[in-house]
């Protein structure tokens, strides 16, 4: 009996302990973002209407450099360049359902939907079900960020422009295709209001082990008023694959039964 | 002239759509300088994600039906550009055009359709509001 007096006190004692341990960590929370006030979801009427469906639009320069030639490399990226395109692979991580990341994650054939709520910017992206969040609260980029697919963003709104700053990404993704990025790559963002409908994106992404000098690009996208973002779930059906060496293939048959032939 | 901006044109949407197709992946595994058309009757469409799938049977030699798969762009991409769940429905008569598989498997990627009733079916083309 005094055995389970024991524990049971000892069990109460870890739960209060437990308890008392979340409490500074949601205090800090609480601190740092302060629940939006009336006046805060007003001043967002002030901001460029960037809500609603976007889609690159058409000739609008998705994947297309202002470079033709593509990004200045640096001599080592530029022959590791030459090394990963000697293997002849067939395709990339995309082909099993793996999502690009940032910086390919803007140009995708799919349209994204932009979302203003006080202190942040989210785009919602159809392809691959994808999501950037971009605190527009004033925060400082971290120092030692966690390593992301999208990085660590933070906006700003410069006259009408929202102006991105990322870093931080994931060494899954690349800066193109066979430029893998450095620890230091960073990428800024403007995007502008162009006419009624339409938006302009200047990326531009710095890279010092990478690149020999700034790789800007520019896109055009369409809003589409009457448009939703629709579902992609891209392992619904997703019969293309690479292997480890590159080698691209399909699978005609299905082991499942469920959604095949 | 008028012939040539035609061709111009269809070259250009077929870069076009190419190049969406590439978003998710790489023409590696079709032959993209080979045409094939092949007739028969749709078994199944998967109206699914990343890629639409036609399974359509196809009546080879000495009449042993085999099922042939043509990949097509998304439902995402192509509900917007006119098609549906139902625009082909099991049972249909068809006849697809295809750039088929290097690997000789029965298998292809879509290029456009034939049916029937004479309406014809394409992925290319602007999205629609």
């Amino acid at each position: 009996m005094r055995a389970t007096l024991s524990s049971l006190l000892t069990l109460v004692a870890a739960v209060i302990a437990v308890m008392l341990a979340g409490r500074p960590a949601d205090a800090q929370t609480a601190a740092k973002t302060p629940p939006p006030a009336t006046a805060d979801w007003t001043a967002l009427a002030k901001l460029p209407d960037f809500t609603g469906v976007w889609e690159i639009a058409p000739g609008g320069g998705r994947g297309r450099g202002a470079a033709p030639q593509g990004p200045s490399l640096t001599p080592a990226a530029a022959a590791k360049r030459k090394e990963l395109q000697s293997l002849g692979r067939e395709d990339n991580q995309t082909a099993n359902c793996v999502p690009p990341g940032m910086p390919g994650i803007m140009g995708q054939p799919y349209p994204m939907e932009f979302l203003l709520t006080p202190g942040k910017v989210t785009i919602v992206i159809e392809a691959y079900t994808q999501v950037r969040h971009i605190y527009t609260d004033g925060r400082p980029l971290p120092e030692d960020p966690d390593l992301k697919f999208h990085g660590t963003s933070v906006g700003r709104w410069e006259g009408n422009a929202l102006v991105v700053d990322t870093i931080g990404f994931s060494p899954l993704t690349e800066l193109v295709a066979n430029v893998p990025h450095g620890d230091k790559m960073r990428i800024r963002e403007r995007f502008t209001l162009t006419g009624p409908d339409t938006m302009s994106i200047e990326t531009t992404v710095t890279d010092p082990d990478v690149l020999s000098a700034p790789y800007t690009t520019a896109r055009t996208l369409q809003r589409h008023r009457s448009w939703t973002i629709a579902e992609y779930v891209c392992q619904e059906n997703n019969r293309n694959f690479v292997d480890e060496k590159g080698k691209a293939g399909i699978r005609l048959d299905d082991p499942t039964g469920k959604s095949g032939k | 002239m008028r012939r040539f901006i035609l061709a111009l044109v269809a070259v250009t949407a077929l870069a076009a759509g190419a190049r969406e197709a590439a978003a998710h992946h790489s023409f590696a595994p079709f032959n993209l300088e080979a045409e094939k058309t092949i007739s028969g009757t749709i078994k199944k469409f998967d109206w699914t994600n990343p890629h639409t799938w036609i399974w359509v049977d196809v009546a080879g030699n000495g009449g042993k039906v085999e099922t042939w798969g043509i990949e097509g762009m998304s439902p995402n991409y192509l509900g917007r550009r006119g098609w549906s769940k139902n625009s082909l429905k099991p049972g249909d008569k068809v006849s697809i055009v295809i750039r088929p598989m290097r690997d000789g498997s029965p298998g292809g990627m879509f290029v456009r359709a034939t049916l029937a009733d004479g309406r014809e079916l394409r992925q290319s083309g602007q999205a629609v509001d």
